[in-house]
């Protein structure tokens, strides 16, 4: 028994870890070891990493229908067509089928990088575009201003992704994105301040850019229906040793100074969010019963009181735990919701409702559909039938009834009473007569 | 049909014959009928006998279905059946919302037989319920038709229901529907209470009162005897014929009657708080007046009390009238409904209520039908009218008022032919029976004032005044040569009905509908099996609790052999909710993509017949669907943008741009390339589509039968499309399409400014 429960906890850390094949895109293999802080932290956690270069004849993402990699990491900007199988489409319908992908680009990115862009749902500026900032510029720029110092004011507030301890300055040298504003499933990782704009440095300005402002992204993801996970970088450079260590130093403006800039920290949470190590939630499991019965059932009877429990885990340094939240809400839907309450946290990650089903039966279903940012959609639905009461369910002896009794037993007992009457009389007249 | 060839001659010459004594009389009656029943019976299996023992159309899959459940788990059960799978997600209280009198018949019938260890199955019991009860039919109409008129009359009306076109279009084997069991209590009612009135006893109005219940049970048109009863009442007060007998019979019948209609769950308490019922509790108060008024003129009876009676009969009658209508106002009575108006306004209901318009069988009646389903009858009964109006009694009264009403209804509604089909035969019987007579009598003069004492025992005493007329007539009637000829020309007439009938039930109303067939033009016969393959195809590739969207024709036949989940079907009780996919069908892909979400449909299923050129495919409904959208979300659809400019529905390149870019258009044409040439011409609407070629994004192709006439379509879940693309036509920044370089033997890939190694020359130290 107790060697069990020590095993348990490896195999999961086994499950959790035995998907992490992590396959590397890159231009040239140099970026390996300018980048080399940020692959660190990757093999320490235990992903193993397989670099290719990006014009490789040999790539494959997949062979017999099974995946070989878990993750995708694409940090070669100049890749104007990939090697081997992987192309455009074999990158989406990679992440159709349940890949995540961290791509990071910069403003020499070509046209494949755009089209990845647009089907994930965000676009890259144009060819040699990059986001410039008079304002917000680093000390070390060359002179175009590309080299941007954001403040972590502008990162999302979505801890889940993030982290939560962003305060120092971060350093940016790439490309804008530009996201659809009605799309939903898109999420403005990290903007610009209200000063840049994203053109081509070495050109003058004569049309209006295509991003300005606070609505140029730096850095966007997606999180796909399917849960699988894209963070799109305009900057190759922000995941680089360079940017890790270098010390910031804004020009003008507050002229914040650190000795070290905030990159790394953002790069390790991101990559921890986009290859599912946080914000991952599950069903564990669903249970839901008349109140006062232990058997689930699928039927129910106007006015019950039903209980309805939901079991909901979170996966935490490679293990399924429970969660902890007090804003998950169950709908009681039948087209529309006819109830929808907060579920009330139990110990172990249970949450439950005690409710009475709606005077108007039908099918209903219940549902649960916790979509919060950062993480998985945790969506659940389960039908059951609302029955109207049966023939034998109907109370029987209604105090406004009772006027009705009285007068189909006066009656029956007048009837009675008349017949005898009748009868007698009957008898009596012709005797009468014959006397 | 041998059959009813030979009952037809045989019946003449009865005539003659069958008062020469009682026992041989009542042969030729058991005779005739067992023939009429074996000709009615025979000549509804034409469906059987070409297709297969099955059921037929839309409503009789729910009467099997439920049936079946019935059957299966028992009675309550079936009471208190709440069925998950109709209606989705309202679901439909079954036991509370049917007649149950089919279901109950059949599983009787079913329990009975298997009681005497004969294993039928229930299907075909439900196959074979019509046909056997058209010969109960026509003896209920033997019974009617010789209380009203003699026993030969009774004999023609019986062969003449047996195998009317009328009746058998809603009677043959397979058409498992209300109809065929409510004919036969329709008639059996109406002659217990012409007995019942007849005879003033407690024990016929008791009867009758228990009839009307299985009508009830069995048929919504059971509110043509709770009204045509009390008229027939009413007509009789008015015409002075109050008596003790009617007063007996009718308050009995009212009241037992009232009392058993309010057990059925679907009739609850409607017959006290409907307008529809209200006739006939107004004529029972009316009674009690002049029951009371005319107590009180028998304990005084002179002149004086005259007067009175009937000013107290008007006053009473004023009163019991304004009582409804207060009753009414107050709202303790529901108005008349909608269905109710639309008989006395044929166009009522295509502008208020399009769900009802919709329905074929809720047209007008075009005269050729009338013709097409009565033949020889309809020519004839108003001669069996008059008949009854010149020798008028209590009985005829309620055979002349029926006749009358049910003209006026069936020129309404096609549907309700059927209530006019039994009196049309009634009085054609007695009109026959009448020819017959003047003709027959005269070769044996002797044997009338037998026939006048026969008459007498079994009629009141104005039959014998009749048949002293009738006598009287034919001695100055046609003469001695002109009478062969008469009856031969009838019995032509006769054999020509009987063929009419025999080709009508054949050709018109034994298709099950479900299976089509075609002819070929060397007369072959090719079987279109559509429908049924496309619903195995659901029953067996689909999940258990899919849920299936059609028009709402199709749902009882999706459940019945699908058995999946529909959201409409033809218990059309929902309007707002056949309305919203009515909507669905009606918006463009996405809008529409929207409403099947909420409504959490799998799978769609349309009828396409462009293909075979099969007329009543959903393209041909769409318009209703439109309207009866309309009706409820008038701000999203409007019928004017589904016709062209001038006000024409095509589907072909001058449709309007609505039309071609709808749902229910781009389910029926998608990918539709076959139909004769040019490829994806459209058959039945003689039309090249206007749109081709196009590609749905929110739903996929999942089915289409052999002859495209049933098209299923999956709905995609919103986890399929994953990603938010951006469409090209959106994009801000154009990226060039670049084709690709690689090709099966390069393989490799580009870099832009990919470093080179370059071979540099070694410096030579020199």
């Amino acid at each position: 028994m107790k060697i069990y429960t020590i095993l348990l906890p490896l195999l999961y850390c086994y499950s959790a870890y035995a998907e992490q094949e992590t396959l590397v895109l890159v231009d040239n293999l140099n970026i390996k070891e300018t980048h080399s802080q940020f692959f660190k932290s990757l093999q320490e956690r235990g992903y193993t990493l397989t670099y290719k270069l990006a014009d490789d004849a040999n790539l494959v993402l997949s062979k017999y229908g099974e995946y070989l990699y878990k993750n995708l990491i694409i940090f070669s900007p100049s890749v104007i067509e990939f090697g081997g199988q992987i192309d455009t489409d074999g990158i989406t319908k990679f992440i159709d089928d349940g890949g995540n992908v961290l791509l990071a680009g910069n403003s020499a990115s070509s046209d494949l990088y755009r089209e990845i862009a647009s089907e994930c749902g965000f676009e890259m500026d144009e060819e040699s575009a990059a986001v410039i900032d008079h304002f917000n510029f680093d000390s070390l720029d060359d002179g175009d201003h590309t080299r941007i110092v954001v403040s972590p004011r502008n990162l999302i507030n979505a801890p889940t992704i993030v982290g939560s301890q962003n305060t120092k300055p971060l350093l940016f040298e790439g490309t804008g994105l530009i996201l659809d504003k009605d799309n939903s499933l898109v999420l403005p990782l990290l903007t610009a301040d209200s000063t840049a704009y994203s053109y081509n440095p070495k050109s003058q300005v004569k049309e209006y850019p295509h991003a300005v402002g606070r609505k140029t992204v730096l850095i966007a993801a997606l999180q796909a229906r399917n849960n699988a996970r894209i963070v799109f970088s305009g900057s190759l450079f922000f995941f680089s040793d360079d940017a890790f260590n270098a010390p910031v130093s804004k020009v003008h403006g507050d002229k914040v100074k650190s000795d070290e800039s905030g990159n790394k920290e953002l790069a390790i949470n991101l990559s921890q969010w986009v290859f599912g190590e946080r914000g991952q939630l599950r069903v564990k499991q669903v249970h839901h019963h008349r109140q006062g019965e232990d058997n689930s059932s699928d039927t129910y009877t106007i006015i019950d009181t039903v209980v309805y429990r939901i079991e909901i885990e979170e996966l935490k340094n490679g293990k399924w735990q429970p969660f902890n939240s007090n804003d998950v809400q169950l709908e009681f839907v039948r087209i529309d919701p006819f109830i929808r309450t907060t579920l009330q946290k139990k110990p172990s990650g249970v949450y439950e409702a005690i409710f009475k089903v709606p005077d108007v039966w039908g099918v209903y279903q219940f549902k649960v559909d916790y979509d919060r940012i950062g993480y998985t959609r945790l969506y659940h639905s389960t039908q059951v039938s609302v029955r109207p009461l049966q023939h034998t369910q109907y109370e029987r002896f209604i105090p406004s009834a009772y006027p009705y009794y009285v007068s189909a037993f006066s009656m029956m007992f007048g009837v009675f009473l008349f017949s005898i009457v009748f009868l007698y009389y009957k008898e009596d007249t012709p005797k009468s007569k014959n006397e | 049909m041998p059959a009813t060839i030979a009952a037809k001659p045989v019946n003449g010459p009865d005539q003659g014959i069958f008062h020469n004594t009682a026992g041989f009389s009542t042969l030729i009656t058991v005779t005739v009928l067992t023939l009429a029943w074996l000709a009615g019976f025979a000549s509804r299996l034409f469906a059987v006998i070409r297709f297969e023992s099955i059921i037929h159309e839309f409503d009789p899959w729910f009467n099997y279905r439920s049936t079946a459940y019935m059957v299966e788990h028992g009675f309550y059960n079936f009471l208190n059946w709440f069925d998950e799978r109709a209606w989705y997600p309202l679901g439909r209280i079954v036991g509370g919302t049917v007649y149950p009198g089919l279901m109950l018949t059949s599983g009787t019938i079913h329990w009975f037989l298997h009681a005497l260890n004969i294993p039928i199955h229930i299907r075909d019991i439900c196959v074979f319920l019509a046909p056997v009860f058209s010969g109960l039919t026509a003896i209920a109409t033997y019974l009617l038709t010789s209380e009203l008129w003699s026993r030969g009359a009774g004999l023609f009306a019986a062969c003449f229901i047996a195998i009317v076109p009328g009746y058998s279009s809603r009677s043959v084997a397979g058409s498992y529907d209300n109809e065929g069991i409510a004919i036969f209590a329709l008639q059996f009612t109406y002659y217990l209470w012409l007995k019942s009135v007849k005879s003033g006893s407690v024990f016929w109005s008791v009867c009758t009162a228990l009839s009307y219940f299985y009508m009830v049970s069995a048929w919504g048109g059971y509110v043509f005897i709770i009204n045509l009863i009390p008229l027939h009442v009413f007509v009789l007060l008015i015409m002075g014929r109050f008596s003790q007998r009617l007063f007996v019979s009718y308050t009995v019948f009212y009241i037992i009657g009232l009392v058993f209609s309010m057990q059925i769950p679907f009739v609850g308490f409607q017959p006290i708080r409907t307008s529809e019922h209200m006739a006939a509790s107004g004529v029972f108060a009316l009674l009690m007046a002049v029951g009371a008024l005319k107590y009180l003129h028998s304990l005084n009876p002179k002149g004086e009390w005259k007067q009175l009676l009937i000013l107290g009969t008007i006053v009473a009658a004023g009163a019991v009238f304004l009582a409804v209508v207060a009753l009414t106002y107050m709202g303790i009575i529901a108005p008349w409904s909608g269905r109710f108006y639309s008989l006395w306004d044929t166009g009522y209901a295509k502008i208020h209520i399009p769900i009802i318009a919709s329905v074929s069988e809720h047209q007008p009646t075009t005269w050729s039908s009338f013709f097409f389903d009565l033949h020889v009858l309809v020519c004839t009964f108003p001669v069996g009218l008059w008949y009854c109006i010149k020798n008028i009694n209590d009985e005829r009264v309620f055979v002349a008022l029926y006749a009358l009403s049910a003209v006026y209804f069936a020129g309404v509604m096609v549907r309700l032919m059927l209530t006019l089909t039994p009196v049309v035969c009634v009085l054609a019987g007695i009109a026959f029976s009448i020819i017959l007579e003047l003709v027959l009598k005269e070769e044996d003069t002797t044997q009338a004032p037998i026939e006048t004492e026969e008459v007498k025992n079994d009629k009141s005493g104005k039959a014998k005044k009749r048949v002293q007329e009738t006598v009287q007539a034919q001695d100055q009637g046609p003469g001695l040569y002109a009478r062969p000829g008469t009856v031969i020309a009838f019995m032509i007439l006769l054999m020509l009905f009987s063929v009419h009938c025999t080709w009508a039930t054949s050709n018109a109303y034994s298709s099950p509908s479900i299976v089509l067939a075609s002819y070929g033009n060397d007369g072959s016969r090719r079987i279109l099996d559509d429908f049924r393959e496309a619903y195995g195809w659901l029953s067996q590739n689909t999940a258990e609790d899919a849920r299936i969207m059609s028009w709402w024709d199709y749902g009882y036949q999706i459940a019945g052999m699908g058995n999946r989940t529909t959201l409409v079907d033809n218990n059309t009780w929902n309007n707002s909710h056949i309305a919203l996919v009515g909507k669905a069908m009606a918006s463009n892909e996405t809008a529409a993509y929207e409403i099947m979400s909420m409504l959490d449909v799998d799978y769609v299923l349309v009828i396409f017949g462009g293909a075979i050129g099969y007329s009543g495919d959903d393209i041909n409904k769409f318009i209703w669907m439109v309207r009866i959208a309309e009706g409820e979300h008038p701000k999203d659809i409007h019928e004017a943008d589904y016709f062209t400019e001038r006000g024409e529905y095509r589907i072909d390149a001058e449709g309007s741009k609505t039309m071609l870019n709808c749902l229910m258009y781009k389910l029926s044409y998608y990918r539709y390339d076959s139909g004769g040439s040019p490829p994806g011409y459209d058959r039945t609407r003689n039309a090249l589509p206007g749109n081709r070629g196009f590609k749905l994004t929110y739903l996929e192709e999942s089915y289409t039968t052999e002859h495209w006439l049933v098209r299923i379509y999956r709905v995609k879940k919103r986890d399929e499309f994953n990603r938010p693309r951006v469409p090209l036509a959106k994009r801000t920044i154009p990226t060039s399409n670049s084709i690709s370089k690689k090709t099966s033997k390069r393989r490799k890939g580009l870099l832009k400014n990919k470093p080179t190694v370059v071979k540099g020359k070694k410096m030579r130290l020199e």
